[in-house]
């Protein structure tokens, strides 16, 4: 396998699909509303909390961005609408659905993408993610991110949907490498060769989960780096970092931990090669206080800063 | 254009077998026709990867309906709950994309099940019922608040057939057993605490209602339910405000037209009230 390619500065290069670098964002998530929105009076850290984004705010606080689950907030009304209100006001959001299911062999959801499009116009979120994975089949639901079985027909079934959606919804659409713990044996082709075949056919963006990449790999004992390396760079338009949890004989994807190092130097290896690129740290369960949260973020921006050199602020 | 026949087939295949009861595993013939598509790895079979995936299934599922329905979970006990949860979704597989929607048959479903202890029945349906006017009330759309205009234009003879429009915000409850104490208990308390004891067995007229974005609930006179029962059927205000009276001794009676005034002013106040129809 030859070697990444040397840092060198990056700070030029164009955005990824017209998709703007964003910095390093993380999920909106309800347990640290007292942080985003300032609310810190009376709190048990005594005082007002930083806001993320108040002039002067440390850098071990910063956050840029606020990734949303789409299907939050596309409801009529109440505290989940008022609360992304908020966040719009200071904030840039961007949406990340679960249940797009594109890969699915059923027909598109089109009551689902009319809800979403109008979440779209609300959030203006400069591209709209999902996974790329099936989830229900028989008018049943699954709720998960099942993987696809890596085949020529399946890259052509899929590629086709990505197009119609990203056509409707009238922005950028980025599909999400999926963690997975089975494979299929009628797979033809690597898992980084399939995204990267949908990808290039739909003409649509990446959101490169390294973590994902991570766990894949060692569920399926397949290199990470070659993944890394075998995706089309310039349609990465997002990175997710996240934590897991390791059973020894798998590894299940449960954002609920901490980026390992490991994980942290295949995103040093996705950078060399997309550039800036807006990043996410995921973590969706046993969420943790708003500031270990952030100093993740802190980790992810100083190593984007080692890689990409430090750009404007 | 059609989805490939292989893909379609495949996930046909799974979608039933990540939704077993029992491990893939476990079933010879389940697991042979697994291995046909799953490539397994020398950590682990076909089946024990697919198994990965059908257990999550089932804990995803049971947790967004814990969620949903703490008090139930409380009082029915953790076995109770989980039982009721598989035969729930065994009877109505997830149909929407949506995990809000996976208790929509849930009430109904529930009522029928004999799985509840005997003692507990009573008060776990209850608590179903009450658990599930939360779901509506937390994201439903936010209605117009009633134009103050509107009601000083309406003339002193329209009153007679006036409609008053209740909020899609609001659930008129009666309980008979302080479910909405339990509830509160419950919940505050979280899952892993013991649970409250057993609700007291009372009457209790109840409306829970969205306002300011929050879910509260109201203990209310029995004679206040019963009028907004029957404005919500669409009965005039002053025919309903008779009906009620009419099942009331006469003092009562008396007494209920001092009360409807003020009734009214409080639920205009709380939003319960958004539109009069002459």
């Amino acid at each position: 396998m030859p070697p990444n390619p040397a840092p060198r500065d990056l700070r030029s290069r164009p955005a990824r699909l017209g998709a703007p670098d964003l910095g390093i964002g993380v999920g909106l998530r309800i347990k640290h509303y007292p942080e985003i929105f300032d609310e810190g009076q009376g709190s048990s850290m005594g005082g007002r909390p930083p806001n993320p984004r108040a002039e002067g705010s440390s850098e071990e606080t910063r956050v840029d961005w606020f990734e949303i689950i789409s299907e939050n907030f596309t409801v009529p009304g109440g505290m989940p609408l008022h609360n992304l209100g908020r966040a719009l006001e200071r904030f840039p959001i961007v949406q990340h659905g679960v249940s797009l299911s594109i890969g699915s062999a059923e027909p598109l959801d089109w009551e689902y993408l009319r809800k979403l499009k109008a979440l779209v116009s609300v959030t203006r979120s400069p591209w709209v993610s999902d996974h790329l994975c099936w989830g229900s089949a028989g008018g049943v639901h699954l709720h998960d991110l099942l993987p696809l079985p890596y085949t020529a027909a399946t890259v052509k079934w899929v590629a086709e949907r990505a197009r119609a959606v990203q056509d409707f919804l009238g922005v950028r659409l980025a599909l999400e490498n999926v963690s997975s713990y089975m494979t299929f044996t009628s797979s033809e082709m690597t898992e980084w060769e399939f995204v990267s075949a949908i990808a290039e056919e739909a003409d649509c963006g990446i959101l490169l989960d390294v973590n994902n990449i991570y766990v894949s790999a060692y569920n399926h004992a397949f290199d990470a780096d070659a993944y890394v390396d075998g995706v089309p760079a310039e349609r990465v338009v997002q990175i997710h970092l996240a934590g897991h949890t390791n059973h020894g004989k798998y590894i299940l994807d449960t954002h609920s931990d901490h980026v390992i190092d490991p994980v942290w130097d295949l995103y040093r290896r996705a950078l060399r090669r997309t550039g800036p690129v807006s990043t996410l740290i995921e973590w969706d369960d046993d969420i943790p206080p708003f500031a270990e949260l952030a100093a993740e973020a802190a980790k992810a921006r100083a190593i984007r800063d080692e890689v990409c050199g430090a750009g404007p602020r | 254009m059609q989805a490939p026949a292989e893909l379609a087939a495949l996930q046909g295949f799974l979608a039933v077998a990540l939704r077993g009861e029992e491990p893939i595993a476990g079933d010879a013939e389940l697991a042979e026709a697994t291995r046909a598509h799953v490539a397994g790895n020398d950590r682990l079979t076909p089946a024990e990867q697919a198994d990965l995936y059908r257990v999550q299934f089932w804990l995803r599922h049971h947790e967004c309906l814990a969620d949903d329905y703490p008090g139930l979970r409380a009082l029915a006990g953790e076995d109770a709950f989980d039982a009721l949860v598989r035969a729930y979704l065994v009877a109505y597989p997830p149909h929407t994309p949506s995990l809000r929607d996976l208790g929509a048959d849930f009430v109904t479903f529930a009522d029928g099940w004999p799985g509840f202890p005997a003692d507990r029945r009573a008060a776990a349906l209850e608590m179903v019922r009450y658990e599930h006017a939360f779901i509506d009330l937390f994201d439903g759309a936010e209605p117009p608040p009633l134009d103050p205009l509107k009601l000083q234009g309406i003339p002193e003879d329209a009153w007679d057939r006036a409609r008053i429009v209740l909020s899609p915000l609001l659930a008129r409850l009666h309980l008979e057993y302080e479910s909405h104490l339990y509830r509160f208990a419950a919940a505050e308390a979280g899952p892993d605490a013991d649970p409250p004891p057993f609700p007291a067995r009372r009457a209790v007229p109840l409306v829970l209602y969205r306002r300011d974005l929050f879910i509260r609930y109201d203990e209310v006179d029995p004679e206040a339910l019963a009028l907004l029962d029957a404005l919500a059927a669409g009965e005039p205000l002053v025919a309903a405000c008779d009906r009620v009276a009419a099942t009331l001794d006469t003092a009562a009676a008396e007494a209920l037209g001092a009360k409807v005034g003020p009734w009214f002013q409080q639920w205009t106040e709380r939003r319960w009230i958004v539109d009069v129809v002459v």
